[in-house]
């Protein structure tokens, strides 16, 4: 370092280390591995269907930044988040002090040197490089001794935290022996180093520290060299997907998730290949970093169900993997890859596809029992530190099994078939649409002269109209738009189902008619603004509905209330309730409403303004709330009954100790008012509607829900 | 083997008790708000034809007699893999009776070809009548079988088991024949493959008139079968009453003495 003046802080590259150029021979090899380990995990994913991931770059840029470099959602359990970080920005900063030295050894430009080589280059290299320590330590203490079940525990994972831990140890070992044997003056600028060299320097000599150092040295670029060309071929290759997978992720939220489907050229209908999964989705299955939060927050899993989302992707994985050569043939014979097999392939990529195993299979992850089990709630996508598409997937083996086998459970079926012939899923019901609006005098859009004059349309919902439970709530709903005063109307017998439990269980074909006959209607009466007190209508309105040419404005009517609450139109204003609630209230939040279509505070807002007292709230609330049980065609299944989500739902509600569980969608209200019988013991516990309530506290008489018994 | 299932389509027999209403003019059940399904026991025929079909092999054709909207139950029969379909359109707005439907069907029958079985469900969910198998069966020549709940093809020979009073009978048949399927855990109708309902649009579904099979409408009204005098649905008169006292033992004589004289009534 002859071109550095003596005095300048900087330290000796490639200090007592001989033949230290052969780390050139044998980096070649080692990109060239770990190149392979990378290229043949991207080529298997060119075997999957198109799909457009690529657009909207600035909105992917915002959320690289936020869930790949600012880990937003990998620190939302503190103790991942301490290590995981800590690896993280350890090995980005390890990484550009080893750039800094190639720029200095290399390019010859001295920049290792003065306050950028002690602040930067040793003190903050250094810490870091201990915080990799300690998150390697943090990582195997939960590893091997907590041991949490959400965790997949492989011989693999073991090494790769050890090899880590030992890389880095063996950096300090080597630094401190070079500093105790150079004496370096600026050694104080890594602690670390400094400490291994007062201790070494204690106990041995300088011609045993010279000859360790050596040993080491060479020992920790073999570790090095050979972590960076095996890690492709593990877990650690996530280190590359998940970023790519986060860059490429559904960026329209939950409620957007499902694809549309092409009868006229679909040559399988839904998903019972892997070539019939999208290239994304492929991916999907290597950014998978096992860390098992998905299955941790599965209601389904939680109350004993096979369903673990996390061993879906894991399972699809290995069958990847284990049928490479396969799904490689696949793409061969269709010459370019990623247009897949579509009717047009040759002969030859249909047969390889063939050759495929399938991907629903007994007894696997992907067992009918398991795919039948999602309630669609979304919770494990929102989980997903990596943003992997869990839920499609479900829906793509179950348009399968549903569409090409017709093999689903029983109460499905019943549902499925009610809606083919009188589009609602609830056969046997003894309601009519307009029922419960008798003695309302509401206008119905088909008798209207000028149906235009409905600024508004009511779409009350099956779940609403036919189902005895919730025709209170529809009726309170009805009520309180006329109290304020909105010109609003309902389809009355014209309104049909929306589809949204025919395509959560995987009926394609069904929904879209449902959608298609739907967006008539409402297109005939120039429909623009919609309000809905059920979330899965509202959510086909909002995020499905557009495909079909039905471009409405939609709102909740937790939404819309609130809004009319604010404009003054209703109860005078938020801060003039006739009569303000003294329930005990904790608000559970409807899958389709929050975490599909974030929307959690228009409801909350609604509630606080009629109630007297201090809302409640749950741990397992907000973007983490816990399903009711009732989506996803759950709601027409008989659960065994020691694995039934509404009721451990319910158990979660109960501990805020409230007295009345508030909802805010007509599936969420049945299931959790049975819930809550069966678990409230001798409590006295009501699951009312925010528009019950609302009503209620506007001083109506007809308002009180009946009291659970 | 060649199968012909009749199937008729009715009134949603699950729509709301409260929906249904009748006419007391024209002694008919009003269609209102309510969907039209085809007859559950129809479809346990159906899906008793289609089985014979998959374990043996030949041909399935459904025939119906109805109203432009009586389609859609076709199409059903065609998307659980029936091969074809035939429509007799009938005229006129009354539902026909059972000997006017067993002669629109015999005709359509001798029209449509040879058929080896003809399968029928044992009665309709609406009127519940439950003649017109035997009338068709009469109208044919053909041998028929009531309350069946499955049959097994060997050979040429079908073998029929009948449900009774007091247990099964089990008849073996030579030629052509007539059933008249009844429900049973083996016969419950399939729900169809989507790419099978898909397909249902582009099988062949015949429609034909009255004269196209030979008749005149007045060959299929006025028939002297039997006469509806009078239609109406039964109302039921609930009262409730609470029993007070002060004292269970008090609550329980009020109880009897309330009971005894309704006891002593129908006694």
């Amino acid at each position: 370092m002859s071109s550095i003046p003596a005095g300048v802080p900087t330290r000796e590259i490639y200090w007592n280390v001989p033949f230290h150029d052969l780390l050139y021979v044998f980096l070649v090899p080692t990109l060239a591995i770990a190149a392979w380990g990378v290229y043949r995990r991207v080529r298997l994913w060119r075997a999957g269907q198109p799909i457009l991931r690529f657009d909207r770059l600035g909105e992917r840029l915002d959320l690289f930044v936020k869930d790949v470099l600012a880990q937003g959602r990998v620190v939302r359990s503190s103790y991942a988040a301490f290590f995981h970080t800590g690896l993280v920005i350890g090995f980005l900063v390890l990484f550009a002090a080893t750039t800094v030295v190639a720029i200095q050894a290399d390019l010859k430009i001295p920049i290792m040197q003065g306050p950028f080589y002690l602040f930067f280059q040793s003190l903050t290299v250094d810490l870091f490089g201990l915080y990799v320590l300690v998150g390697c330590a943090m990582a195997g203490y939960r590893r091997w001794k907590t041991k949490p079940a959400k965790l997949v525990y492989t011989d693999e994972a073991t090494r790769l935290v050890l090899l880590i831990g030992v890389i880095s140890l063996t950096g300090f070992l080597c630094e401190g022996w070079r500093i105790a044997v150079t004496d370096d003056p600026w050694g104080g600028w890594s602690p670390v180093g400094f400490v291994f060299a007062a201790a070494s320097d204690s106990m041995m000599s300088d011609s045993l520290m010279k000859t360790l150092h050596t040993g080491t040295w060479w020992f920790h670029m073999a570790l090095s060299f050979g972590f960076v060309a095996w890690a492709p071929y593990t877990k650690m290759l996530h280190v590359l997907t998940s970023p790519l997978n986060i860059f490429t992720a559904n960026l329209d939220g939950y409620g957007a998730s499902l694809k549309p489907l092409d009868f006229e050229k679909a040559e399988r209908l839904g998903v019972n290949a892997l070539t019939d999964f999208t290239w994304k989705d492929l991916l999907d299955l290597d950014a998978c970093t096992e860390c098992g939060r998905c299955t941790a927050v599965c209601p389904a899993n939680t109350v004993g169900k096979t369903l673990s989302p996390r061993d879906i992707i894991l399972d699809l994985r290995e069958l990847m993997h284990n049928n490479a050569p396969a799904l490689l043939t696949t793409l061969g014979a269709n010459g370019a890859g990623t247009k897949g097999a579509d009717s047009s392939a040759p002969a030859g990529a249909i047969d390889a596809a063939a050759t495929l195993p399938p991907v629903i299979r007994e007894g696997t992850p992907l067992d009918p029992e398991a795919l039948f089990s999602c309630t669609t709630c979304a919770a494990c996508m929102e989980a997903c530190p990596v943003h992997i598409e869990q839920l499609p997937k479900i829906i793509d083996a179950r348009r399968y099994l549903v569409m090409e086998e017709a093999e689903f459970p029983e109460g499905m079926m019943n549902a499925i078939t009610s809606l083919e012939s009188r589009q609602h899923p609830f056969p046997g019901t003894q309601f009519n649409r307009t029922d419960w609006a008798e003695g309302l005098g509401l206008d119905v859009l088909g008798d209207m002269e000028d149906p235009t004059e409905a600024e508004v349309v009511f779409w009350v919902g099956c779940g609403g109209a036919l189902v005895e439970r919730n025709r209170s709530t529809v009726r309170a709903t009805a009520k309180l738009l006329k109290r304020a005063g909105v010109k609003f109307a309902i389809l009355g017998r014209e309104e049909s189902c929306t589809g949204d439990p025919a395509r959560r269980i995987g009926n394609e074909f069904l929904y879209e008619m449902l959608a298609k006959g739907n967006v008539e209607t409402l297109n005939k009466y120039g429909t623009k603004q919609i309000v809905t007190s059920c979330p899965h209508c509202f959510n086909s309105f909002k995020n499905e509905y557009p495909q079909f040419g039905g471009d409405y404005q939609v709102h909740h009517h937790s939404q819309y209330l609130q809004e009319l609450v604010e404009d003054g139109r209703l109860l005078n204003g938020k801060d003039d309730v006739e009569k303000k609630l003294d329930r005990k209230v904790v608000y559970h939040d409807p899958c389709y409403l929050g975490r599909h279509n974030g929307e959690y505070k228009a409801p909350r807002a609604l509630l606080d303004g009629a109630l007297n007292t201090k809302r409640e709230e749950v741990a397992r609330s907000g973007r983490d709330s816990f399903c009711c049980g009732g989506g996803g065609g759950m709601m027409y299944i008989d659960e065994k009954p020691d694995q039934r989500v509404n009721q451990e739902r319910a158990s979660q509600l109960l501990e805020s100790g409230a007295d009345t569980v508030a909802v805010g969608c007509p599936f969420c209200a049945t299931m959790l008012e049975d819930g809550v019988n069966a678990r409230k013991g001798d409590r006295e516990v009501s699951v009312m509607d925010i528009a019950e309530l609302l009503l209620e506290a506007a001083g109506d008489d007809e308002a009180s829900a009946p009291v659970a018994e | 083997m060649k199968i012909l299932v009749c199937i008729k389509q009715i009134l949603d027999p699950d729509m709301p008790a409260r929906d249904f209403k009748v006419n007391a003019e024209t002694k008919e059940a009003e269609r209102g708000g309510a969907n039209l399904v085809t007859n559950i026991f129809c479809e346990n025929a159906l899906e008793t034809a289609l089985q014979i079909k998959e374990k043996t092999s030949g041909k399935v054709t459904a025939l119906s007699y109805g109203t432009d909207d009586t389609e859609d139950s076709l199409r059903k029969a065609l998307a659980m893999t029936v091969d074809e379909a035939a429509l007799i359109l009938r005229e006129g707005d009354s539902n026909p009776d059972a000997e006017a439907v067993a002669k629109v069907l015999a005709a359509a029958i001798t029209k449509l070809g040879e058929f080896d079985l003809i399968l029928m469900g044992r009665e309709s969910g609406d009127w519940g009548v439950g003649q017109t198998g035997g009338l068709l069966a009469e109208e044919l020549g053909l041998p028929s079988l009531a309350f069946v709940d499955s049959i097994e093809a060997n050979d040429g020979t079908l073998t029929m088991r009948r449900q009774t009073d007091s247990g099964t009978e089990t008849a073996t048949v030579t030629g052509p024949a007539l059933a008249l399927i009844t429900n049973n855990e083996f016969n419950v109708p399939r729900i169809p493959k989507t790419r099978d309902v898909m397909m249902s649009y582009r099988k062949p579904l015949e429609k034909f008139s009255l004269a196209d099979i030979g008749l005149s409408a007045e060959d299929v009204s006025g028939s002297s079968f039997y006469e509806v005098t009078d239609l109406s649905i039964p109302t039921k008169d609930v009262q409730c009453e609470f029993v007070e006292g002060d004292s269970i033992d008090e609550k329980i004589g009020v109880l009897a003495s309330k009971i005894q004289p309704v006891v002593a009534a129908n006694s």
